[in-house]
C-alpha cells in the first residue's frame, strides 16, 4: 500500500456499456410511454396512431418523463449498505444459451407457442386498457385492435416481460417445491385481504364486484382478467424468487447474502409491477379513492420521506416539522397573490417550487446552525416550538395571512408553453396525481441513492457516535444542518402540492398534531428505510380514509389517534424497527437488545464526552 | 528544547476542570517521524493530553502547534476537532469507539470519505467525481484493510469483532483520513499476547513504511519499550521525566512514581 491515491485517471464523462445501455433503455422506455399514450388509428392506416402519437406534442413530454424515468429505474447502484459487489459470483447464462440447450423441435414449440400466448395476452390487455365503451372480448375488436397505437406499446413491453419469464423459468432448472416460506403466505394473506376489502367498497364503482368474467360489464380494475394474469405472474415469480437454487450445483443462497442475488430480471419485474400498480391502477379508482391518492397518500408519501432524512437518515428528533410544509404553502399562497401582502410578481406554480424549497431550506438552516449543537431532548423542544411560532404567526398575524378566514384563492398547476395550454383541474385528481408521481419518484431514488453514498455513511456515523465520527475529520454540525435543510426543502414541495390542489390555506391544518403524525409514519414503517416509510404512510393514511367511511366496529374520526397510539406502543414492544426497516437500523435494534451499543428510540446516542 | 523538524509542539499547556488541574505547565516536542510514548500512572493526565492535542479540550493556557509539512504550522488550541483532524492529526480511543451498527469495511470508508468533496448534490445525482471518488474510497478500503490484515472481517459487523479486532479496525479507520501523526490511546488495552505482538508490529510498520508519526499511550512497558524511540513520564499532570526507553527504565523519579501504582515499572 502507498499513502499516494492509486487509483488511474479515468475522463469523467467517459461511458461504458453499462451507460449504454442504461440509455437505449431508457429511449425505448420513452418510445413505449409515448405510442402508449398516443391517439388511435384509422382503419385505412393502421399504424397512424403511431405515426401521429410521435408526431403531437403532448407525446414529447411523456417520452422526456420516460426517458427519464427509464434512467432511474435501469440505474444500478454498485455498492449498497457498503457491501462491495466486485465481480458478479454467479455467471448468467444468456437465453439463447439456454434456448440451445433444448432439442431444435422444442425449442421451436416453444418459441411459437410462447410467443402467440404473449401477443394474445398483450392485444387483449391493450384492448381492456382501451376506451370503456368498447364490447370487449369480441374478435371483432381484436382484430381492429392495431388501430390502437397503445396496442403496440403493450406488446414491446410483453415481449420484453416474456423474454424475462422464459429466462426466468429457465434457471430454475434445479427447482424444487417446498413448503411455502412464511413471507409466500404472509404476502398471499395480505394480498387477499386487500383483494377482498377493495370489492366490498362502496366507493368504488358499483361494477366492481366480485363477479364472473362477465367481459361485457365492466371497465374495473379487478374485472380484467389480465389483471389476475399481473398477479399470478408476480406471485409465482415471488415464489420462485424466495425458492430458487443455484442453477449449477442447486445449492440454496445464504441467507446472508439474499439482497444480493437478485437478478437483473427480478429487479425488472419488480418495477413493472410496481410500475402498473402507480401508473395504471389509479385510473380505475373511483374519485373519492383518487381524491385520497393525491390528498392522503401521495403527499403524505412526500412528507414522510423527507421526515425520514431527518429521523431515519439523520438521527435527529425533529417534532416541528410541519412548520416547513406551513411555510412551503404559505410561500405557494403569497406569490399566487392570495394573502394580504402582494408580491411584486405573480408567479405560475411550477416556478413556486424552486421558491419553496429555498425559503424551507433557509429556514431549516437558520434554525439549524444554533440548535443543532443540542443534542437528543433538546433539539426535539427546540423544533417543538418553532412548530408552534410558525402556526401562532399564520393564525394570528392577519395582515399577512389572513389569519384563521382563510387564504383567498391558489392558482392551479397550469402550463403554457409552445402553444401546449393545460391547466390541472382541480375536479381532476388524477392529473394531480401523476404530476405528485413526477416528484416523488425522482425523489425516492435521489434520496435512496443519497442514503447509499458518502453522505449517508456519514449521516450513520454521526448517529452511532459523534465523537468518533468528529475524530476523523467530520463536521458533524454541517452534516446535520445539511439534513435538517433537505427534510425542510421536502415539506416545502409537499406544502406547495397542498396549496395548490386545496386552493385555500386554514392556519388550523398545520398543528402539531400533524407534525406527530408524520413521525408516526416514519416510524411505524422503519426509519431509514424508504420502502418501509413509504409503506408507512400509503397503510397509515389509507386505512383511516377506509375506516372513517365504513365505521367498522363502530370506529369514528375523533378516535384516530387513540388507534394510531395504541398501534405505536404494540409496535414498540414487538417490531421497534418498524415494518420494513433498513438493515442498518435492524442491526441496531438487534445489538441493544444483546445489550451492545445504545439504540435508542431515534438512535441517536447519548453517550457523553470523553473524559 | 528545540528541534529543526518537529511535528508536534506543545508549550507550557495548563489544563483545569474546576479547581483540578489535569495538565500543569506540560511541554514536549516530538520530532516528525519518531514513535513517542507518552506514559505516567493512572490519573497523570495522559488521556487529557490527547484530548488537547486533537481538539476536544480548550486548555487555558499554553500552545500547541502542528506542523503538517516542514513549512507549515497549525494551531491547535481553539480549532473544532474536526479541522484538526482535517489537518492530519488521527487517533484511536482508549474504549474503542466504533460505528457499531456498520460493517468493518463501511467503518474503513467513512474514515478514508471523510476527506472528500462529495456534497449531496453529487451523491443524489452520482456525479462523475461521486463515482470516481466512491471508486477510490472502495479501493482504498479494502487496501488498509488488507494492510491490518483485518480482510476476512470485511462484512462483519463491527461490534462482532474480538477485541483485538477492534484495536486494528479502529486504526485502519484513523489511517484512512491519510494522517501526518497517528494518537494511539492504550492499543494494547485488553488484547491477548499474541495480538499485543501483531499489534506491536503493525505499529512499527506503520511508522517505518508510511512514514506517519506516532504518539503513544500505552501501559504496557515491555511494548512501549520495544516500539518508542523516546518516552515522556507524565505524573499528576506535569512531565517527570523524558529520554530513551533505557534512560527512563533508569531513571529514579519515574521509579517513584511508579512505586505502588503497579508492578510493571519494576518489570
Amino acid at each position: 500500500m502507498s499513502t499516494e491515491s492509486t487509483v488511474p485517471k479515468k475522463r469523467y464523462w467517459s461511458l461504458n456499456g453499462d451507460d449504454v445501455r442504461r440509455i437505449c433503455t431508457a429511449i425505448v422506455g420513452g418510445l413505449v410511454l409515448a405510442i402508449m399514450t398516443g391517439p388511435e388509428g384509422a382503419i385505412s392506416d393502421p399504424t397512424y396512431g403511431v405515426k401521429t402519437s410521435l408526431l403531437t406534442r403532448h407525446v414529447v413530454g411523456y417520452f422526456i418523463f420516460g426517458v427519464v424515468l427509464g434512467c432511474l429505474l435501469t440505474y444500478r447502484a454498485k455498492v449498497k449498505d457498503g457491501t462491495w459487489r466486485r465481480v458478479r459470483t454467479t455467471r448468467r447464462r444468456t437465453l439463447s444459451e439456454l434456448v440451445t440447450a433444448f432439442s431444435s423441435t422444442w425449442r421451436y414449440v416453444l418459441l411459437a407457442v410462447t410467443t402467440f400466448l404473449v401477443a394474445l395476452i398483450a392485444l387483449i390487455f391493450a384492448d381492456f386498457s382501451g376506451p370503456v365503451t368498447r364490447n370487449k372480448m369480441s374478435m371483432h375488436v381484436l382484430e381492429h385492435q392495431f388501430l390502437y397505437t397503445r396496442t403496440y406499446g403493450y406488446l414491446v413491453l410483453a415481449v420484453a416481460l416474456w423474454l424475462v419469464v422464459v429466462n426466468q423459468a429457465m434457471q430454475l432448472t434445479s427447482f424444487r417445491l417446498r413448503s411455502l416460506p412464511r413471507p409466500v403466505l404472509g404476502l398471499g394473506a395480505v394480498l387477499a385481504i386487500l383483494l377482498f376489502s377493495l370489492t366490498s367498497d362502496p366507493f368504488l364503482p358499483a361494477r366492481f364486484s366480485w363477479r364472473a368474467l362477465d367481459p361485457h360489464a365492466s371497465n374495473s380494475l379487478f374485472h380484467h382478467w389480465t389483471t389476475y394474469l399481473w398477479l399470478i405472474l408476480g406471485l409465482a415469480v415471488t415464489i420462485t424468487w424466495l425458492l430458487r437454487r443455484d442453477p449449477i450445483t442447486g445449492a440454496k443462497p445464504a441467507r446472508r447474502s439474499r439482497a444480493l442475488v437478485v437478478t437483473p430480471e427480478m429487479r425488472f419485474l419488480t418495477y413493472v409491477a410496481a410500475g402498473f400498480i402507480v401508473f395504471e391502477a389509479p385510473k380505475y379508482l373511483s374519485l373519492y379513492w383518487q381524491i385520497s391518492l393525491y390528498q392522503q397518500i401521495g403527499v403524505f408519501c412526500l412528507l414522510a420521506i423527507g421526515l425520514n432524512i431527518v429521523v431515519g437518515f439523520a438521527g435527529l428528533l425533529d417534532l416541528g416539522y410541519v412548520a416547513f410544509y406551513a411555510l412551503g404553502a404559505y410561500v405557494t399562497a403569497y406569490f399566487s397573490g392570495a394573502l394580504p401582502l402582494q408580491p411584486p410578481f405573480h408567479l405560475n406554480p411550477f416556478f413556486i417550487i424552486p421558491f419553496a424549497i429555498i425559503i424551507a431550506m433557509l429556514s431549516g438552516v437558520l434554525l439549524g446552525l444554533p440548535t443543532l449543537r443540542l443534542r437528543g431532548d433538546y433539539l426535539a423542544i427546540v423544533t417543538l416550538g418553532f412548530g408552534e411560532i410558525v402556526y401562532v404567526l399564520a393564525n394570528d398575524w392577519t395582515q399577512v395571512t389572513y389569519g384563521s378566514a382563510g387564504t383567498g384563492a391558489i392558482t392551479n398547476f397550469n402550463v403554457h408553453l409552445l402553444g401546449i395550454n393545460y391547466v390541472w383541474n382541480p375536479v381532476n385528481p388524477l392529473s394531480y396525481y401523476y404530476l405528485m408521481i413526477g416528484i416523488l419518484i425522482p425523489a425516492i431514488f435521489l434520496f435512496d441513492f443519497l442514503n447509499h453514498s458518502k453522505v449517508g455513511r456519514t449521516w450513520a456515523a454521526i448517529r452511532e457516535d459523534e465523537v468518533a465520527a468528529q475524530s476523523l475529520g467530520i463536521n458533524a454540525l454541517k452534516y446535520k444542518v445539511m439534513a435538517f435543510a433537505m427534510g425542510a426543502s421536502t415539506a416545502g414541495v409537499a406544502g406547495v402540492f397542498t396549496a395548490v390542489k386545496v386552493g385555500h390555506l386554514f392556519p388550523n391544518t398545520f398543528v402539531l398534531q400533524l407534525s406527530i403524525t408524520i413521525l408516526v409514519l416514519v416510524i411505524f414503517g422503519g426509519m431509514g428505510s424508504i420502502v418501509g416509510v413509504l409503506f408507512g404512510a400509503i397503510v397509515l393514511q389509507w386505512l383511516p380514509s377506509y375506516l372513517n367511511f365504513h365505521s367498522y366496529f363502530g370506529y369514528q374520526q375523533a378516535d384516530l389517534y387513540l388507534y394510531i397510539g395504541a398501534l405505536l406502543v404494540v409496535m414498540m414492544i414487538f417490531r421497534p424497527q418498524g415494518l420494513v426497516p433498513s438493515r442498518r437500523r435492524r442491526r441496531e435494534i438487534r445489538d441493544s437488545e444483546e445489550g451492545l451499543g445504545s439504540a435508542d428510540a431515534l438512535g441517536a446516542i447519548t453517550q457523553d464526552q470523553p473524559s | 528544547m528545540t528541534s529543526a523538524d518537529p511535528i508536534f509542539e506543545v508549550k507550557d499547556v495548563t489544563l483545569r476542570f474546576g479547581g483540578v488541574t489535569s495538565l500543569n505547565n506540560v511541554s514536549l516536542i516530538q520530532e516528525r517521524g519518531e514513535i513517542l510514548s507518552v506514559i505516567g500512572p493512572n490519573g497523570a493526565g495522559k488521556t487529557s493530553l490527547f484530548n488537547c492535542l486533537t481538539g476536544v479540550y480548550l486548555p487555558q493556557e499554553g500552545s500547541i502547534t502542528f506542523h503538517p509539512s516542514q513549512t507549515k504550522e497549525i494551531k491547535i488550541v481553539g480549532r473544532a476537532p474536526h479541522r484538526v483532524a482535517q489537518a492530519g492529526v488521527a487517533r484511536t480511543f482508549q474504549t474503542s469507539r466504533m460505528f457499531n451498527a456498520l460493517t468493518t469495511f463501511e467503518n474503513v470508508k467513512i474514515g478514508v470519505e471523510a476527506h472528500q468533496k462529495t456534497g449531496p448534490i453529487g451523491a443524489m445525482l452520482k456525479l462523475p467525481r461521486t463515482r470516481h471518488e466512491e471508486k477510490f474510497s472502495d479501493q482504498r478500503s479494502h487496501e488498509l484493510l488488507e494492510y491490518v490484515d483485518l480482510t476476512h472481517r470485511t462484512n462483519t459487523l463491527a461490534d462482532s469483532l474480538p477485541y483485538g479486532d477492534r484495536r486494528r479496525l479502529e486504526i485502519a479507520r484513523a489511517l484512512g483520513t491519510d494522517p501526518k501523526v497517528l494518537l494511539l490511546d492504550e492499543p494494547a488495552a485488553g488484547t491477548n499476547p499474541s495480538e499485543k505482538l501483531a499489534l506491536a508490529e503493525l505499529i512499527s510498520r506503520i511508522n517505518t513504511e508510511l512514514g506517519i508519526s506516532i504518539l503513544l499511550i500505552e501501559h504496557d512497558m515491555k511494548l512501549v519499550m520495544s516500539l518508542a524511540q523516546r518516552l515522556i513520564v507524565l505524573n499528576f499532570g506535569g512531565v517527570i521525566a523524558e529520554g530513551t526507553p533505557q534512560e527512563i527504565q533508569e531513571s529514579p523519579l519515574v521509579i517513584e512514581a511508579y512505586l505502588g501504582a503497579s508492578d510493571e515499572a519494576t518489570q
